[in-house]
């Protein structure tokens, strides 16, 4: 648009400019045509013409003692005798010898019909300026704005594009060939990485579940090793961590298998749940684990209820109070507030803050945990899963886990 | 009491088989569905090992024969899919139990007993062994003529026991059986060890007999 107004005022300037230089050369013509005529009247009749005798134009005459004058073109003031106002006018100088003496001859005529000429002309331009400014604003901001419309509305639809959703592209058809051969390519390309997405989603569920049968061998030999007593007890000890082993990669693999069904949103059973029944079974389950560390325990509960799949908040539940009781000192103490929209789950632990953005993270843990690294990431995947905000922060002594309903 | 095992992995069916034969057990096993099907319709078993993946279909489809032919026997579902909606299709045709892979004998063990105990519940709802007795109804324990008072999980813990008596049991498969596998379990067994000497001391102070032996560190055997 902008570019469109300075090409069309440069357009104007040069315009007017070349306009006004040939009016000029025009008039520069005439009235050399016009001086030519004077001189040829004066050397004809022995006399100085007299001003009318030059219909519209003036011609002067002075005497001058200068040998010559070199014919020059100016501009000048040009005083119109029938309307008596002074216009812009357009004068040249020559020399006349009459009579052995020597005039300087001046002939002034009017600009005035070329000056209308390049106001109207101007006026002309400047109309058909405006008018195709308005026509370009009008086809811009009507006609284009339909035309780029569904453009748009697929770039919007290629920003929310989200390759884990259920929904395909929504891509509006347009007339336009390339807009249309944009969506195909478009359409193709999210369906082909939908689609290996699904595969490898697909592959690690199917993978995951493969390993179980051949761990369920390894646990079924192994009880029936141990029904051997003849064996030795270091034997034994090595039975013991093949076991411990073997129940560290069985969770691993439940825990990405049920990754694997959150992000595919493909635990729906929501029912409304009473959090503190849910909070104070747990509590219950995990007594001896608590008493066993001698961890003292300290809750405020209130009533709340959300609506959620039992099966996941059990598991969200599980992983903060294990969570709470693996990283807690011996004596140390858990507090667990349940208040309003906001759960609140504290523990005693190592000194000092973890990094907040990395636990939740896949496989982050501390050195001397023996767990799967896997608990934190599945309660942040279940927050989200139904929009919970989940938050880390340490509040010396207590290591804070909030989740806000 | 007569067994089915369906269970297409050799080396686990092997295992099941030998875990389970003991005296009054009589174990037959089959790889497939079809072969299940035949033998279902042959015999009447006691209760049926169900796995899910057989090579030539899936087990729901045993679950809908049994239902059309208006069989009755104790179905425990054995799956390596640890899916909620396949735990209740399986529940909804008529099946029992659903145990995921991997699983410890002990507990195949312990619900197939529960199971079976509940199938008989009309009939018998104490449990007998060597001078204990179980009332499952009250969940109440006598040991001797006495009646001894147990914790929630000490009781659980006394079936789980008895269902497996003279079988080494692995501290891995008594914390599982105990606190679930869903929990990610702290490190050490000790508080294992504290609910195994409680249970003892109770028993021992009734019965004056120690029923539960320790096997190295690897788990304890029931007597």
């Amino acid at each position: 648009m902008l570019v469109t107004l300075c090409v069309l005022l440069v357009a104007g300037i040069v315009y007017y400019i070349a306009i006004g230089y040939i009016a000029n050369n025009q008039l520069d013509t005439s009235l050399t045509d016009e001086i030519e005529e004077v001189t040829a009247y004066v050397n004809l009749n022995q006399r100085l013409p007299r001003p009318i005798d030059f219909d519209e134009d003036q011609t002067s005459f002075i005497k001058t003692g200068q040998k010559t004058i070199p014919r020059i073109f100016f501009d000048t003031l040009y005083h119109n005798p029938r309307e008596k106002n002074t216009e812009a006018g357009r004068a040249v100088e020559g020399l006349i010898t009459l009579k052995g003496e020597n005039y300087k001859v001046i002939v002034t005529e009017s600009k005035e019909a070329t000056e209308y000429l390049t106001q109207l002309i101007t006026g002309i331009t400047l109309a058909l300026t405006a008018l195709l400014l308005g026509i370009l604003t009008i086809t811009n901001r009507y006609i284009l704005g339909g035309l780029w419309k569904p453009f748009y509305h697929n770039l919007q639809q290629l920003k929310a594009f989200n390759i884990a959703g259920a929904d395909s592209l929504d891509l509006k058809e347009t007339n336009i060939d390339e807009f249309e051969e944009l969506n195909s390519a478009m359409l193709t390309m999210s369906s082909r990485v939908k689609n290996e997405y699904q595969n490898l989603k697909t592959f690690t569920e199917n993978a995951s579940h493969e390993m179980m049968t051949p761990i369920a061998v390894i646990t079924s030999k192994l009880d029936t090793l141990i029904q051997d007593e003849t064996l030795r007890p270091e034997q034994y000890a090595q039975i013991n961590d093949i076991y411990t082993a073997t129940n560290k990669l069985a969770r691993l693999n439940q825990s990405l298998l049920l990754l694997v069904k959150i992000e595919n949103d493909l635990v729906q059973d929501n029912y409304v749940l009473s959090l503190k029944e849910i909070i104070e079974e747990k509590l219950h389950q995990f007594h001896e684990l608590i008493q066993s560390k001698h961890i003292g325990v300290i809750y405020t509960l209130a009533d709340k209820e959300i609506t959620a799949s039992k099966y996941l908040v059990d598991i969200l539940i599980n992983n903060l109070f294990s969570n709470a009781i693996k990283h807690n000192n011996v004596y140390g103490t858990i507090r667990i507030s349940l208040s309003g929209n906001i759960l609140v789950f504290q523990n005693t632990g190592d000194e000092g803050p973890l990094n907040g953005g990395e636990i939740f993270e896949r496989f982050k843990k501390s050195k001397t945990s023996e767990g799967t690294g896997l608990g934190l990431t599945i309660v942040k995947n279940i927050c989200s899963q139904y929009n919970f905000k989940l938050s880390y922060y340490f509040e010396d002594p207590l290591h804070t886990f909030q989740i806000e309903f | 009491m007569k067994l089915l095992i369906i269970e297409d992995e050799q080396g686990l069916r092997e295992n099941m088989e030998q875990y389970f034969t003991e005296e009054g057990i009589i174990c037959e096993s089959c790889t497939n569905l079809q072969t299940a099907i035949n033998k279902t319709s042959l015999y009447q078993y006691d209760c049926i090992l169900l796995d899910i993946g057989l090579p030539d279909g899936e087990g729901f489809t045993l679950l809908e024969h049994l239902k059309l032919t208006g069989k009755n026997e104790c179905v425990l579902i054995i799956s390596a899919r640890n899916s909620l909606d396949n735990k209740i299709k399986g529940l909804n045709l008529g099946a029992d139990d659903y145990l995921t892979k991997p699983f410890h004998l002990a507990e195949l063990k312990a619900r197939v007993a529960a199971i079976f105990r509940r199938k008989a519940f009309n009939t018998n709802s104490i449990l007998n062994y060597d001078g204990i007795n179980v009332n499952l109804l009250a969940r109440e324990v006598e040991v001797k003529g006495s009646q001894i008072i147990l914790t929630r999980k000490e009781y659980d813990m006394l079936l789980y026991f008895i269902a497996n008596k003279g079988k080494v049991i692995s501290k891995n498969a008594i914390a599982e059986h105990l606190w679930g596998d869903e929990i990610d379990l702290v490190d050490s067994f000790d508080f294992i060890y504290t609910h195994i000497k409680n249970i003892r001391k109770k028993l021992m102070d009734a019965a004056h007999k120690d029923y539960i032996k320790s096997v190295y560190g690897v788990g304890y055997k029931f007597l």
